[in-house]
This record gives structure tokens, sequence and C-alpha cells, in this order.
């Protein structure tokens, strides 16, 4: 969308071009479709757009409709659906043109969990067919469940990158010591092995120290 | 895969179909339809053009005399509808008072010597011209019976008739209220499919959708299948009103002004698509200003400005200043049919004014493309048009090529 202030884009260790970002299936972050427009034939509109011919666009519309269990409202304007139906409509138009590559911002926020279950199987198919997926999420459990490798970032920087298993095995056993008594819990982070993630005041009052044992060291 | 679609028609069939459901812009189609239809005929059946008088009379002579006022107007005048209608008062003083408290038009009054029409401020030129000849051939007849002759050989041979060597004249009202409701209509519909551009842009702005198209499409063919898919529509619109127009025309029956003002509307509809589409793509650069539907009265201000000027040139009656104008792009599509309906232009003139505006319209396209393309994705803020004007390159979000 916008120029790229650093690195580069590359699909098959080449640049992508136009062409091939057009037939990436985004997500963005700020949600929109046409309010007035039916779910269906808007379905069938960001398709052809796409460049997929009138037949195609159909039967994919409705297959994608049927699997996220939007079909019976196919015929709706858009702005008459639930939120959540909002946002299966919208994940239906990244995906309908059956993209090459997906870039998906938070692409379960807004979803109920049945609908959370249906999405990730349905990108986990999409991967096993070979499209890369990129999305963010909040949700670490769904992150842990259907990542090969992650990100994470902390303020706009890289705190973490690397496959899960990875991150896994770094990232050790993760513990907090609550303690009730006013005193400091600075010294848990001089025991060697223990690495200090956070200190804070619990709910209760309780001073509340988060820290990790890497394997190797607490063997 | 994607190189071959044909982005901006499918663009344009959307917004086409997006709008013809749109009941507001059905309903208002319909009340514009039913308005131009309605005011021909209601206007045709009230004999509007067709002059109607009502003459004071004191006599029965008098009365007499206003009917063949009536026929001499209707043969004079050519309205079938034409009236002068008789209303008998009891002497000359009351008949003087009625015109002047204006009860009547004028009134018919005896002199030793024939009969004075008398008007209040004046007396209209056809009704003068109509009693003069009624009185004329009354006088006539009344003489010949008594000679032991009739009227038709007295007269024969001395039938003037009027006649025009301009196969196209058009009478001088007829052409500045046609010439008008043209201008008219291109300030309307321009206005307001141009406002329906700058709206249906914000729209895709404020729902956020912008950032979905802009991953798919180029830019520039989402701008050219707005404008397309609107230039149709208007375009659709003046050509239905136009018809409504021509079957108001035959349902009245008044079918002599409609070859000669044919040809004026043939050049009106070319030069509504070139002047409208001059205008269309900055009516998107209004749009993509603006981030919220608010800001739109601020961002089409300059649109609305652009064509109002032209047309008070247009209403302004100043034959030198729309002559300038109608060779003005976009001024020329208000001010250039109201010189073509009064028939006096020479035949290389709309020629040249239409491609100056076609030249025109090819390059506001291009620079309203450009615009476009930078202001689109700023969804943020507001842009000015001195941003527009300042900033060449850079400055706000720029779409990646």
């Amino acid at each position: 969308m916008l120029s790229a202030t650093a690195g580069a884009v590359r699909l098959d260790g080449q640049p992508v071009t136009v062409e091939q970002r057009r037939a990436f299936g985004y997500l963005p972050e700020e949600r929109g479709l046409y309010p007035k427009m039916r779910v269906g034939e808007q379905l069938r509109y960001f398709a052809r757009l796409h460049g997929v011919d009138r037949s195609a666009a159909a039967a994919r519309t409705s297959a994608l409709l049927e699997r996220l269990e939007l079909a019976p409202r196919v015929d709706d304007v858009l702005e008459t659906l639930s939120l959540g139906n909002q946002q299966r409509a919208q994940i239906a138009a990244a995906l309908v043109h059956d993209p090459t590559a997906l870039i998906l911002d938070e692409p379960f926020s807004g979803l109920d969990p049945l609908a959370v279950d249906v999405l990730a199987e349905l990108l986990r198919e999409r991967v096993e067919g070979g499209v890369p997926l990129l999305f963010s999420s909040h949700q670490l459990e769904l992150v842990e469940r259907l990542c090969d490798d992650l990100v994470i970032l902390n303020h706009g920087r890289v705190v973490a990158a690397a496959s899960v298993d990875e991150l896994r095995r770094s990232g050790g056993d993760a513990y907090e010591l609550h303690v009730q008594s006013g005193s400091d819990l600075d010294w848990v982070g001089a025991i060697p092995g223990v690495r200090m993630v956070a200190l804070r005041r619990g709910t209760d009052g309780d001073q509340v120290a988060a820290f990790e044992l890497g394997r190797a060291d607490a063997e | 895969m994607s190189t071959g679609v044909a982005w901006w028609r499918l663009v344009a069939a959307r917004e086409v179909s997006t709008r013809i459901r749109d009941k507001v812009f059905l309903i208002s189609t319909g009340v514009l339809l039913a308005l131009v239809l309605g005011g021909i005929v209601i206007g045709g059946l009230l004999g509007a053009g067709a002059p109607a008088y009502d003459v004071a009379v004191i006599d029965r002579a008098g009365a007499e005399l206003v009917v063949g006022t009536e026929q001499q107007l209707r043969a004079q005048t050519g309205a079938s509808g034409a009236a002068v209608t008789a209303t008998e008062v009891v002497d000359e003083a009351t008949a003087r008072a009625a015109v002047d408290a204006e009860r009547v038009d004028a009134a018919l009054v005896p002199t030793g010597d024939g009969y004075a029409l008398v008007g209040r401020d004046e007396v209209p030129p056809d009704l003068f011209a109509a009693a003069s000849s009624a009185l004329s051939l009354s006088v006539l007849r009344t003489n010949a019976e008594q000679t032991g002759t009739t009227v038709q050989r007295l007269t024969a041979g001395s039938m003037l008739i009027e006649d025009v060597t301009a196969t196209d004249a058009v009478p001088a009202d007829v052409v500045s209220g046609i010439g008008f409701v043209m201008a008219l209509v291109f300030f309307m519909t321009s206005i307001a499919f141009g406002i329906a551009i700058a709206q249906s842009v914000v729209a895709e702005k404020e729902n956020r959708i912008v950032e979905i198209l802009a991953a798919a499409l180029p830019l520039r063919a989402l701008l050219w299948g707005k404008v397309a898919g609107n230039s149709l529509l208007a375009l659709a619109q003046v050509l239905a009103v136009g018809v409504v127009a021509v079957v108001g025309v035959l349902i009245v029956g008044d079918l002599g002004t409609v070859p000669a003002v044919g040809v004026a509307g043939v050049w009106f509809v070319a030069f509504f698509a070139v002047g409208f589409l001059a205008l269309a793509s900055l009516w998107s650069v209004a749009g993509s200003l603006a981030t919220r539907q608010q800001d739109l009265q601020a961002t089409t201000v300059p649109g609305q400005v652009v064509l109002l000027v032209p047309y008070l040139v247009a209403l302004s009656g100043n034959d030198r200043a729309i002559e300038i104008a109608s060779f003005v792009p976009i001024a020329s599509s208000m001010t250039m049919p109201v010189r073509l309906v009064a028939g006096d232009v020479a035949w290389w003139q709309p020629v040249v004014s239409l491609l100056l505006a076609a030249v025109a319209a090819a390059l506001l396209i291009r620079l309203g493309a450009r615009w476009y393309e930078r202001t689109l994705l700023q969804t943020s803020r507001r842009t000015t048009y001195r941003e527009l004007l300042r900033r060449p390159t850079g400055g706000v979000p720029r779409a990646a090529s």
C-alpha cells in the first residue's frame, strides 16, 4: 500500500511485482466493505476485480459463504448483518480470489469461538495448499496452534523472531512468584538461570515476579 | 493473471448498478422527469405562449368585434389557444376604470370615427394588430354588402403573408427559454452527479474499503470507472429529460419548434458529455480530499463555483459575454447551446469549441487522476487544495505504483 521505508518483499527470491502483489489476499486493520451492497454481490465483485471470471467468482463466493456459515445471508445487505457476520464477510472478501499469499491483520478478532475454529481450519487448508500466510494476533494460544514462525513486536520493536519450536525451547518454563509481604523481589532476577520477565504489583496487593527458567541452566 | 482485467468497466458497472437501485436517486429522477413533463403539458394546456386577453366592451358591436379579434389573433400568432374574451360594462368610464384597476387587459370604446383600444400602460401589440384587422374586416364587410359585392372580391390579390427564409427560425422568446433550460439542465445535472461522484469516493474512504481496493487494482482504474459510470448515468438522465420534453411537446401538439431545437439538442448532448467529463475527475478529487461526508461542503466549493459563474453568464443575456464563454471549456457547455438555439452561429464555432472542451477534458482527467492518487489514501485528515498545489510530490501517503 505504502512505499517501504526499509527492506524488501521477495517471492521465491525475486522482488514482488505489482501483478503478484495484486493476487495477494489482504485483510487490513481498518475493516471495510460496501455497507449497502449485498454480501454475495460484494464478494463476486471483489473476485472479479482480482481477475476471476464471472462463473468462477460465483462458484467461489457460494463455496466460501457455505464454509463460513454465511450462506443464508448471501442476498442480505451487508450493513444488516451482525458485527460477527460482517467480520466473516470481510474475511471472505480477502479469500474469494484464491490468493497466492495471505496478509491478514487480526483475522480472529471479533469472531465467536466456533467461527475461530472454522477460520483456523480454513486457513490451515490454504497453507497446506502452499499459500504463505502472514497474520497478526493478540490471541497467543491461536498463534501457537497455527504458526510455524512468529515475530513478537513490543512497541514497534522486534522482541523475538523465530520458529514456534525454537521460541518454546529457548523460552523454557515460565513462572510467577507471588509474595504477600511488602518486601522487594529484585533478588529473584539475580539467581543464576533465572531470567526476570516482569516485576509488578498484583491485584490483591501482592508483589509478583514473573520469570523464566532457561531449561539448560535449570537442569 | 490480473493484467487483462478491465477494472474500470467493473467499477463503472458497480457504480451504475448501485446508483439505479438507490431509492433517493430513483425518486429524484422520477420527480425531475415528472416536473419536466408536467411543466410542458400544463404550460401548454394553460396556453402559455398562447396569448389570452380580457377586453371590456360597452355595446353589442364591441362584443362582436372582440369575437373577430380573437379569430384574427389566432390567425396572426398561429396559436390555436389564443383567446380574447369580452366583458360587458355599462359605460366608457367604467370600462376605463376596469382597465386602470387591471380587472381587464384593455377596453374597446367607440369614438366618433371608429374605436379606441385602451390599455393601462400600453396596449399589447398583438392585440392591437388583431383588433385593427378585425375592425377593418368588419367595416369592409359592411361597406362591401352596401355596394353589392363581397369582401373576397374587394380584397382579391391583396393578401400579404409573413414568411422567413430561415427554415429553422424559432420565435425569440422560445429561443431564450429553451437555451436557458439547457443551461439549467447542465448546471443542475452536473452539480447533482458531480457531488454524487465525490460522495461515492469519500464513502469508500469512510468505509475503509479503499485500502482493499488499492490492494486489488490501480487507483487510476478506480477513478476512471467512477467517472465513466457516473458520466453514463448523467447522460442517460439528460437524454431521458430530452425524450420526456419531446413527448410533452407532442402531447401539447406544438410541433413547430421541435426540429429546429432538435439540432441544438444534439449539440447540447455532445457539449454536455464533454463538459461533464472535464469536471468529473475533479469531483473525484473533491471526494478524495475529504475524509468524511461533512468535508464535502468545503471540498466541492471550487467545482460549484466553476459551474455557477458560466451559468450566471448564460442567464445574463449579455451577448458578448456569452459569445466569449462559449469557447471556454465547461462554460461552453452552458453557453454554446444557448447560442445554437438562437441559430446565429457559424458551423465551425461549435466544432472548435467542442474540440477545445475535449482537449481540456483530457488534460483535466489526467490532472484529476494524479491528485486523486495522491490524496485517496490520506484517511486521517482532510487535505486542502492549497496543499495539493503546493506539494507536487510526497507529503501525503502515496500509493506504491
